[in-house]
């Protein structure tokens, strides 16, 4: 018989509030968190705006080896996981910890703090030969992707599986994606899951000024972030974390766990056309989101919301409503699509596991996050993009898709308490 | 549907680039030959650095079989990657050209270090000189999932694609995640891992990791299981598989070299060595059991050697946990003294290692070391010839993962 | 002095920014095909333009990364570098 994969818990640290309340709260007030950028100063750069986290390590009650010496991202990851396993009522002392697992994303990891210490052990850009006596001799933590992974397990007592995932954009719809493949093929019961990036750094900033993949908005940051509408020229930079408690579905019952949801069907392709390019046809995406619903036996119909990766660049945007529609075909038009990236930016392999975070929400709340921002219909994306305003919402099925450099295409589906799946 | 039998992940295809050879047949006969090539470092602008002795892949011109216009854009780990996949490709007979269906292939690397030589000099350029110079790749290159997207697009793959990014113990969970992509119905993957860690940054960042060995004199660096062990010597390079659907590859007459068995994953945290023998044992156990092995059809172990007293005790113990009075008896192996610990590539290589061993029928030695201190059947000196069929590899990692896969020679009937 | 930027330019710099080995005089007679078909992707033209700015310590309007073909690219550039000479 076929393991069914519940979530039970969630966390998410976000830019305009830390926990999934405030998280909410933004969303479904259609608020934008996009602003000037203050995390460092960022002139020169072409964009310098970002949506930042007002996020304080000593109100989150971190260890203070952690609060001191790790990466942002890692204290995004700690503490979006210590709200996700209080959420979901787990305790780890009944839990045997061997089928405990743990899937986390993150497309950048440690390079904010990699940077940091570049910049002193090369005297500011000047060796090549650089000058290891000036570097923290925890720099490895950074190096290592894993840390992100290995931190986390080490605080929530998990010994099994336990894995860094990293495909770039997609990272964290990923990490998902493969914590319901281990619970689901019996590898483990429980799986911590998510994903975090904290990419608002110089080096970040300035290899996307170079594609032109960032938006110049930086006279007006609140409403930089347009998906989907005519007038978009390109994503804002987000950071954060967002963290699901996954488990097997009896297990989940056995314990008296509340169920949020379950995830119903992962899938991910890739395009093979460009590292950074997409097609206007969408074909590959739209193959994730077929998959995912063949695996939950779903018919295109019932879905009820798509969360769309919606970056706000002009080719995603496209590509991404050409996918929707070659998979949903005229209910398409039918089906509000929205992109949350409008206020909370786009924080790289993190967002991923933030917009599954939002679909939880959504289904829970019973109500479609906007699009923020949205004015002027662009004639090549024609769906309902839920314009500035939440809009309450009969919510069973919901698919969170995503795409990423590599070529990466992702769909999560979601199945609510009375979904039809299976 | 429930008549057909369960699909089953084979390996068809090799290929390496390690220090010790190019291609697998050049890596076969410096690994049976128990060859050492650790050596100084020569890579532009690290002699100054406190870590003296590597694993360098020297002769290497990825020029040779990749085209220019991916080699620009891309840093030294997804060139040995690319280089790899070429040479898996061919020597699993799928050859070059757009696949006949793109979505029965798919990629899976593993990353442990990411594109650190390429990242050093685009952030030379932002602190040196302005963002303005930095260039349109590197947000494209530095990046864990570099090579993966790089194989898929080069190769025309739209099959799942996927990147662990993780400690060494990511090799093998890449190659269950594409033996298991298999059982889920894609044709076949390309899986592995290839890292490029020496540039002066990168090497500045692994300064710190307590596990390294600083021992300037090659031979004496890395010498796991001895009173001598001093720590691990880091290398490059690494190798690519094609892991394919048993059906699929004996339709297409390919040869199947090896069974992926089974898998298993455990975590006991970062240098925790003394609990990784736990781990490791837990994890052993598991791979039997997905395999449905007993301990005693075991032929042959690739040990992880990290080189730590600490660690190369608990996986002694561990061998003799999980495989009890067996595992002082089974032979036990680690290639990888001979050319260093290409993080997750290394793994990956002894898996390549162990196919290789168990088609030729030796067990390879354990260079540079000669004098054991654990009770373990350690082969040193030169290899032993013995009949394999079944071998495994273990692997732990410096964040505290611990890994155990289970491959079955090509040739023996289905258990 | 007049800055142009000559066929042989262009191809030495698709050789440098984007690994695109092309014979000058075969540029020459191609120049109205597009980038495509010469192996040139977007990102590689975004590295020429991006190598002309710092070069040239002068800005280039942003239809320059979206020309189609050799001919288009370069009518542009020496218009603009011409514009500041």
């Amino acid at each position: 018989m076929t393991r069914r994969v519940a979530v039970t818990g969630i966390g998410v640290v976000a830019p305009g509030g830390t926990g999934a309340t405030a998280f909410w709260d933004l969303l479904s007030n259609g608020r934008t968190a996009t602003r000037g950028i203050t995390l460092f100063d960022p002139a020169g750069l072409r964009s310098r705006i970002a949506a930042e986290c007002d996020f304080d390590p000593l109100a989150h009650g971190l260890d203070p080896e952690l609060r001191d010496h790790a990466d942002r991202y890692i204290q995004f990851a700690v503490v979006a996981a210590g709200e996700a396993v209080r959420d979901s009522g787990l305790d780890s002392g009944r839990e045997d910890p061997w089928r405990v697992a743990v899937s986390l994303g993150s497309a950048v990891g440690g390079t904010t703090r990699l940077e940091h210490d570049y910049v002193q052990v090369s005297e500011h850009g000047r060796r090549w030969d650089v000058d290891h006596r000036a570097a923290d001799p925890k720099l490895h933590l950074a190096f290592a992707p894993s840390t992100l992974a290995s931190v986390v397990a080490e605080q929530f007592g998990a010994q099994g599986p336990v894995q860094t995932v990293s495909t770039g954009c997609t990272s964290g719809l990923d990490a998902v994606g493969y914590a319901f493949q281990t619970i689901e093929e019996g590898r483990a019961d429980v799986c911590i899951a998510g994903a975090s990036d904290s990419p608002i750094s110089p080096i970040t900033m300035a290899c996307f000024d170079a594609i032109k993949a960032t938006s110049p908005n930086n006279d007006d940051p609140e409403h930089a972030s347009r998906p989907f509408d005519a007038n978009r020229n390109g994503f804002v930079m987000g950071e954060g974390a967002a963290v699901l408690v996954l488990e097997e579905y009896e297990h989940a019952r056995a314990r008296g766990a509340e169920i949020y949801c379950e995830i119903s069907g992962y899938a991910t392709y890739g395009n093979a056309y460009h590292m950074t390019g997409l097609t206007s046809e969408g074909l590959e995406m739209a193959r994730a989101i077929d998959t995912t619903l063949d695996q939950a036996r779903l018919d295109p119909t019932l879905i009820d919301y798509v969360n769309a990766h919606g970056s706000g660049t002009r080719q995603n945007d496209r590509h991404e409503t050409a996918a929707v529609k070659r998979s949903l075909g005229d209910h398409a038009y039918e089906t509000p699509m929205s992109s949350i990236k409008s206020m909370v930016g786009h924080s790289l392999g993190a967002i991923g596991a933030i917009e599954v975070v939002a679909c939880v929400l959504a289904l829970q709340h019973q109500v479609v996050p906007p699009t923020a921002n949205y004015e002027t219909p662009d004639p090549e994306c024609d769906l309902d993009y839920v314009p500035r305003t939440a809009r309450p919402r009969k919510l069973r099925n919901v698919l969170s898709v995503g795409s990423g450099f590599g070529g990466f295409q992702s769909a999560v589906l979601l199945t609510g308490p009375d979904g039809r799946t299976r | 549907m429930s008549t057909q039998r369960p699909r089953r992940a084979a390996i068809t295809g090799i290929g390496v680039i390690a220090p010790n050879g190019l291609r697998a047949d050049a890596y076969w006969k410096s690994v049976k030959e128990g060859l050492g090539v650790l050596d100084r470092i020569t890579r532009e602008g690290c002699d100054h650095l406190p870590l003296r002795v590597a694993g360098e892949v020297r002769a290497f011109d990825a020029a040779d079989l990749i085209e220019e216009r991916f080699l620009v854009q891309t840093d030294r780990f997804s060139h040995f990657a690319m280089a790899a996949t070429v040479l898996a490709l061919d020597d699993a007979g799928l050859g070059s050209g757009d696949p006949a269906e793109p979505y029965d292939i798919g990629v899976v690397t593993a990353a442990g270090s990411g594109g650190g030589e390429f990242g050093q000099r685009e952030l030379q350029k932002l602190w040196g000189q302005g963002s303005r110079f930095v260039g349109p790749y590197q947000s494209i290159a530095w990046f864990y999932a570099a090579s993966t997207g790089q194989i898929s697009i080069r190769g025309g793959f739209k099959g799942p694609c996927g990147v662990v990014a993780s400690d060494e113990a990511g090799g093998l969970d890449a190659i269950a995640h594409a033996a298991r992509g298999v059982r889920r119905g894609t044709g076949a993957l390309l899986v592995g891992a290839a890292e490029a860690p020496l540039a002066p940054y990168s090497m500045v960042c692994q300064l710190g990791y307590p596990e390294l060995s600083t021992v300037e004199e090659p031979d004496r660096a890395y010498r796991p299981f001895t009173a001598g062990a001093c720590g691990f010597v880091p290398a490059e390079g690494g190798a690519m598989l094609v892991v394919e659907d048993e059906n699929r590859a004996r339709d297409r007459g390919a040869a199947v070299r090896a069974m992926v068995a089974g898998h298993s994953a455990t975590f006991t945290g970062a240098s925790r060595w003394e609990r990784s023998r736990e781990g490791l044992a837990h994890a052993i156990r598991g791979a039997l059991d997905e395999a449905g092995c007993a301990p005693e059809e075991i032929d042959v172990v690739f040990a992880d050697a990290l080189g730590v007293p600490e660690a190369d005790r608990a996986e002694a113990l561990a061998i003799a946990d999980a495989l009890g009075a067996h595992g002082t008896r089974v032979p036990v192996t680690a290639p990888k003294t001979g050319m260093g610990r290409a993080y997750c590539g290394a793994p990956v290589l002894d898996t390549a290692a162990a196919v290789l061993a168990m088609e030729h029928g030796q067990v390879p030695p354990t260079p540079n070391v000669f004098d054991i201190c654990h009770d373990l059947d350690l082969v040193m000196s030169r290899a032993r010839p013995a009949e394999l069929h079944t071998a495994l590899v273990l692997s732990r990692g410096l964040m505290g993962s611990n890994a155990a896969l289970v491959v079955r020679r090509g040739g023996d009937s289905a258990r | 002095m007049i800055i142009e930027v000559t066929v042989d330019e262009l191809a030495k710099l698709m050789k440098k920014a984007a690994g695109v080995s092309v014979d000058p005089t075969d540029l020459a007679h191609s120049s109205d095909s597009p980038f495509g078909t010469l192996g040139l992707d977007s990102l590689g033209l975004l590295g020429i333009v991006g190598e002309l700015e710092n070069r040239y310590s002068k800005p280039l309007p942003p239809d320059a990364e979206r020309c189609k073909t050799p001919r288009e690219f370069l009518d542009l550039v020496n218009t603009t570098l011409k514009a500041g000479a």
